[in-house]
């Protein structure tokens, strides 16, 4: 699997690259500027890019914006934007094309090598990962404007852990209940916020998403 | 004004002129002198009175039009003395006389300080005070951040680093144990991320130098639980100052969330020739006010340091207007 790195700190970089070759995948640029770096990733198009939201030379979300214009040339060029910060503001950006083959985690969470290898996998083939902290933040601001409340508290943290982009399985496994149980939940929650079955993880999760950020299915 | 002044002038030389006309028909004593005399003090006063009005007004106006009056009026009893047959000396009275009132208005002007003056003292009073609240906001900030980090990130990367020895030593003798070590040395680590990144959004939050003022507010506006309105197009403001707006924003849409039982909030930038405006405006239940200790008068003493100002209009029923004005 062909993967292009963006991050500017050197020890974060190396330390990336090296975790990234053990697990048999191809690094095939690693870069530590913002510059070009979309012309970039629509030359290479690799199978997966991880960037650094802030990067030289402005410092700002160049990581961020590289993606979204990299995207724009190859819809669902998929990207894990790794980033010290989350903002809800950044993640809704990030997910609002509907493509999927979004990662948007904090950049501590690469210490869990295991979850941060299978999260890169899993949006290489299109699906969708978020930060637990960021789709938190947006199930709280949006339970105001959408019917959450309808939810019981245990199909709200289904709803949150779907949102991350967990599988049935892994929702089982994280709450420690059984699959069917989980299966059972996300067909209440589908129908109470009308939202459309899909038996497809990935557009499972865009469904959600799509719906957390107050856009019609 | 030019012709009003030649009008005068012809007037005058018409009366001079025909006065003595008249004298010449009715002969007697030469008494047109005194018309004469009478219209060279009224120009030459005049002339004295236009030249001080071009001065800008102060004590310096006020020295050229009482200097040239002097040099006027003592000439001209001169003249009269001379006219009436040079007695006893008396423009020396006259003259000491103006000169005694004149040093004294100017000794009176002296002591008392000017307009422009009082208006620098207390420009230098405002601005020592909030010197004083900028460095007493810093050191509150300061020892804030220190407290902070020792309590949080230091500690935790503290027991981070104790937990490695630890597990060193389990290795050999209980791998199993030396393991379980290093996953909660690995836990505290990212814990004291978590702490780290809590600290580092209240130096300067990351958005705020992403994506500007405006952006930052609209990134404020996703989380919160009412709707925000955004007007306005983003000011472009020097990061120290932005930084305090920013928070200033942040105050206010906290307030009206916790106080006001609002349901729409507006948030409107304004940019005026030398001052930019943020307005945080809510349809909530009014009667906020800028208490001692309270978040705004916090917001209004950050934003004095920058010279700018706090203004709110909230009557009891509502609506609540904060605005903040700052200098470009």
């Amino acid at each position: 699997m062909r993967v292009v790195v963006a991050e500017d700190l050197v020890l974060l970089r190396d330390g990336l690259v090296g975790l990234l070759q053990a697990d048999g995948f191809d690094v095939v640029a690693a870069v530590s500027n913002g510059d070009g770096l979309a012309d970039l990733l629509v030359r290479e198009r690799p199978d997966i890019a991880i960037l650094d939201v802030r990067l030289p030379p402005s410092f700002t979300d160049e990581g961020l914006r590289s993606a979204v214009r990299a995207r724009s040339v190859i819809p669902g060029l998929p990207v894990m934007i790794l980033s010290q910060y989350v903002e809800q503001i950044y993640a809704r950006e990030l997910v609002a094309d509907g493509a999927g083959g979004i990662g948007y985690l904090l950049k501590d969470r690469v210490s869990e090598v295991d979850t941060f290898v299978s999260g890169v996998r899993q949006v290489a083939d299109g699906g969708t990962v978020l930060d637990p902290t960021v789709v938190a933040a947006m199930v709280q601001s949006q339970r105001r404007v959408l019917p959450l409340d309808r939810l019981s508290p245990r199909e709200s943290e289904v709803l949150e852990l779907m949102a991350q982009g967990l599988s049935n399985a892994a929702i089982g496994a994280v709450l420690v209940i059984t699959e069917k149980a989980v299966t059972k939940h996300t067909a209440n929650i589908f129908s109470k916020l009308d939202l459309a079955v899909s038996a497809d993880d990935n557009r499972r999760v865009l469904a959600v998403l799509a719906y957390l950020n107050g856009r019609s299915t | 004004m030019r012709t009003a002044v030649w009008r005068a002038v012809a007037a005058g030389v018409a009366l001079g002129v025909v006065s003595t006309l008249g004298w010449a028909l009715t002969g007697g004593p030469f008494w047109p002198r005194w018309v004469w005399l009478a219209l060279a003090l009224a120009a030459a006063l005049t002339y004295v009175g236009v030249r001080a009005l071009r001065i800008t007004p102060g004590p310096r106006r006020w020295l050229a039009a009482e200097g040239g009056l002097l040099a006027v009026l003592f000439p001209f009893d001169l003249v009269v003395w001379l006219m009436t047959g040079r007695g006893h000396f008396w423009p020396a009275y006259s003259a000491a006389g103006l000169s005694v009132l004149i040093g004294l208005h100017q000794w009176w002007m002296s002591r008392r300080p000017s307009a422009e003056e009082g208006a620098l003292r207390r420009r230098i009073d405002t601005l020592t005070r909030s010197r004083y609240t900028a460095v007493d906001l810093q050191a509150t900030e300061l020892r804030r951040i220190e407290r902070d980090l020792h309590d949080g990130a230091q500690a935790r990367m503290t027991s981070t680093a104790l937990a490695i020895g630890i597990a060193e030593r389990q290795v050999a003798s209980d791998p199993e144990a030396a393991l379980r070590t290093l996953r909660q040395a690995r836990s505290t680590a990212r814990a004291a991320v978590e702490d780290l990144r809590g600290v580092m959004r209240q130096i300067y939050p990351p958005v705020l130098a992403d994506r500007g003022l405006r952006g930052a507010v609209e990134a404020l506006a996703v989380d919160l639980a009412v709707p925000v309105e955004i007007t306005g197009s983003d000011p472009p403001l020097p990061p120290p100052l932005g930084a305090a707006v920013y928070f200033g924003t942040a105050e206010c849409l906290t307030n009206v969330v916790k106080h006001a039982r609002a349901s729409q909030v507006e948030v409107r930038f304004e940019l005026h020739h030398d001052r930019a405006a943020v307005e945080v405006i809510d349809n909530g239940c009014g009667g906020a006010r800028v208490d001692a200790g309270s978040g705004l008068e916090g917001v209004r003493r950050r934003l004095s340091v920058f010279d700018g100002e706090v203004l709110l209009d909230s009557p009891a029923g509502g609506p609540t207007r904060v605005r903040m004005r700052v200098p470009r």
